[in-house]
């Protein structure tokens, strides 16, 4: 949800898709470009700093945003540099660090960064229907589209289906103990499977009502100085590219 | 008579559970007309509004639109779909896109109109709902009411000659149903063929041409709403009747008659309107 209103809000709304999305490439293009960690952690760093101060994504929520996916990062790069040793044939402690590993780790890791910081720029800045359209125009085959047009709405409707039965439940005491959370989520999982075959049948219905025969088509939004926009957006990416790989 | 632009002859449908959901149903609706359809859940008005946009086949009787048979190929339906626009109940279960434009858009788009054409469309069906100042938000952070409009506004942008709502005034407010009944008042007066399905008597009392009676999947009564309110089986069958309606009843059982010739007032404003000149008129004769 925070990634959702900070695309819907932040200062580059109205920026055409485009120009986000060839930035956000160039970002991905840089990372694996960059010659050593250090070129790809200033990537991330000038990527983030771009997304921070140019679309005024508060840096609270962009840390927010981003800790899931940096704890997920902190954990791989954990389990490659330590290694258990259950012999214990050479006495001391169990595990230990893989110095051999780090060279490799370090660029891995930075390279993630860079992409993450890539991505989150894409996300934080650009609603998901508008990267939607841009995909449709990269050619992306229909059917993944209509799929994540679909489960990005369905989405909404069920985190509200799940708040509202959750409701219901402990309106009636439903989490009272931990034994009765336990039935009660038992139930609420039940619900929402019957939920959401009911619901999917109303939305073909009503996609039916509406003259629909398969691909599901929308309008796409206009975006003024869309062209001058990508050039800005693409003379950035390449200038990033050159910095990372000259470094 | 005018020639009605969508009929139902001898219709009947059973659900696959076994359940009759309509039995030897005939209708005739009039270009530009306001119907409502009346009766109590699981009286058979989802299961009718399925039927006049294509979504169900009879299993018996057929439909005609402009007085020839539906036809079910699939560009038969497209056409038909076009023409009768449906609005369901619950917008959550009709709204597919997250962005209010893109959904409205969705209609017109399926009809493969240009895309200057859709465009124009959709501008003016927000507009129509009064809803230009959201266009852009995403629809899961609207309000009910206006995501109603949504709905409408998408079925709008079709440019049906038929417009069905269910329910449209259910779980709106007071200034939302008022807003409401304006966009439609607007709408008939373009000439657009209205109906609905709702449980508001008053409403019905005051706004349609035309009522219509489900009982358990039949049709149990057809006509204008003061005729058709004053049944007593469809009273048993409502469970009442409109507050004006009744309120008008006991007056001239007091011996205040405020029919005037054919007039009857059929909205609280009306009936107050109809009490003020009936007192005058008694003042006069005194």
């Amino acid at each position: 949800m925070l990634t959702e209103q900070s695309a819907y809000t932040n200062r580059w709304r109205q920026v055409s898709p485009v120009a986000k999305g060839c930035f956000a490439c160039s970002g991905i293009v840089a990372a694996c470009a960059a010659g050593s960690p250090r070129a790809a952690l200033l990537a991330a760093l000038i990527i983030s700093t771009v997304t921070i101060v140019g679309a005024g994504i508060p840096t609270i929520r962009y840390l927010r945003v981003a800790a899931p996916a940096l704890t997920f990062l902190l954990a791989s790069a954990l389990s490659l540099l330590v290694s258990l040793d259950f012999d214990c044939t050479t006495g001391g402690m169990p595990f230990h660090l893989a110095k051999s590993e780090f060279p490799r780790v370090a660029a891995a890791c930075s390279r993630s960064l860079a992409c993450l910081a890539a991505l989150l720029f894409l996300a934080l800045t650009t609603p998901l229907s508008d990267t939607i359209s841009l995909l449709r125009r990269c050619k992306v085959p229909d059917t993944l589209l209509d799929l994540m047009t679909l489960c990005y709405r369905t989405l909404f409707v069920l985190s509200e289906a799940v708040h509202e039965t959750m409701v219901a439940q402990s309106a009636r005491l439903g989490y009272a103990t931990a034994r009765l959370s336990i039935r009660s989520l038992g139930g609420l999982t039940a619900n929402l499977t019957v939920q959401i075959w009911q619901r999917s049948q109303a939305l073909h219905l009503a996609a039916e009502a509406r003259g629909n025969d398969g691909t599901l088509r929308f309008l796409e939004n206009r975006y003024d100085n869309s062209w001058q926009h990508a050039i800005i957006a693409a003379a950035a990416g390449v200038l990033l590219i050159l910095f990372v790989v000259i470094l | 008579m005018t020639k009605p632009v969508i009929e139902l002859k001898n219709v009947s449908y059973r659900y696959p559970d076994g359940t009759a959901a309509l039995t030897d149903c005939s209708l005739a609706l009039v270009r530009g007309s306001r119907t409502a359809v009346l009766g109590s859940n699981g009286a058979g008005k989802t299961t009718l509004f399925l039927h006049l946009n294509g979504l169900l086949h009879p299993a018996q009787g057929k439909l005609l639109f402009d007085s020839a048979p539906f036809d079910y190929s699939r560009a038969g339906l497209r056409s038909l779909r076009s023409k009768v626009g449906l609005v369901f109940q619950n917008p959550d279960s009709q709204l597919f896109s997250a962005c209010v434009r893109e959904d409205v858009s969705f209609g017109p788009m399926n009809m493969g109109l240009a895309e200057t054409i859709v465009r124009q469309r959709v501008e003016d069906a927000l507009e129509a709902v009064d809803l230009l100042d959201s266009a852009d938000k995403p629809v899961h952070n609207l309000s009910y009411g206006q995501k109603k409009r949504v709905c409408i506004a998408g079925v709008l942008a079709m440019q049906p000659e038929l417009l069905l709502l269910d329910e449209p005034m259910a779980g709106l407010d007071t200034s939302m149903q008022e807003h409401l009944t304006g966009i439609l008042d607007e709408l008939h007066s373009a000439g657009m063929t209205i109906i609905i399905a709702t449980h508001d008597l008053d409403f019905v009392y005051s706004w349609a041409d035309e009522a219509v009676v489900l009982q358990q999947g039949r049709l149990l009564a057809g006509g204008s709403p003061t005729e058709v309110f004053g049944r007593a089986d469809v009273q048993h069958e409502l469970g009442g009747e409109p507050f004006v309606a009744e309120i008008a009843r006991s007056l001239s059982l007091l011996g205040i008659d405020l029919r005037d010739k054919e007039y009857i007032p059929r909205s609280t404003r009306d009936l107050l309107k109809a009490l003020s000149m009936h007192s005058t008129k008694q003042e006069k004769c005194i």
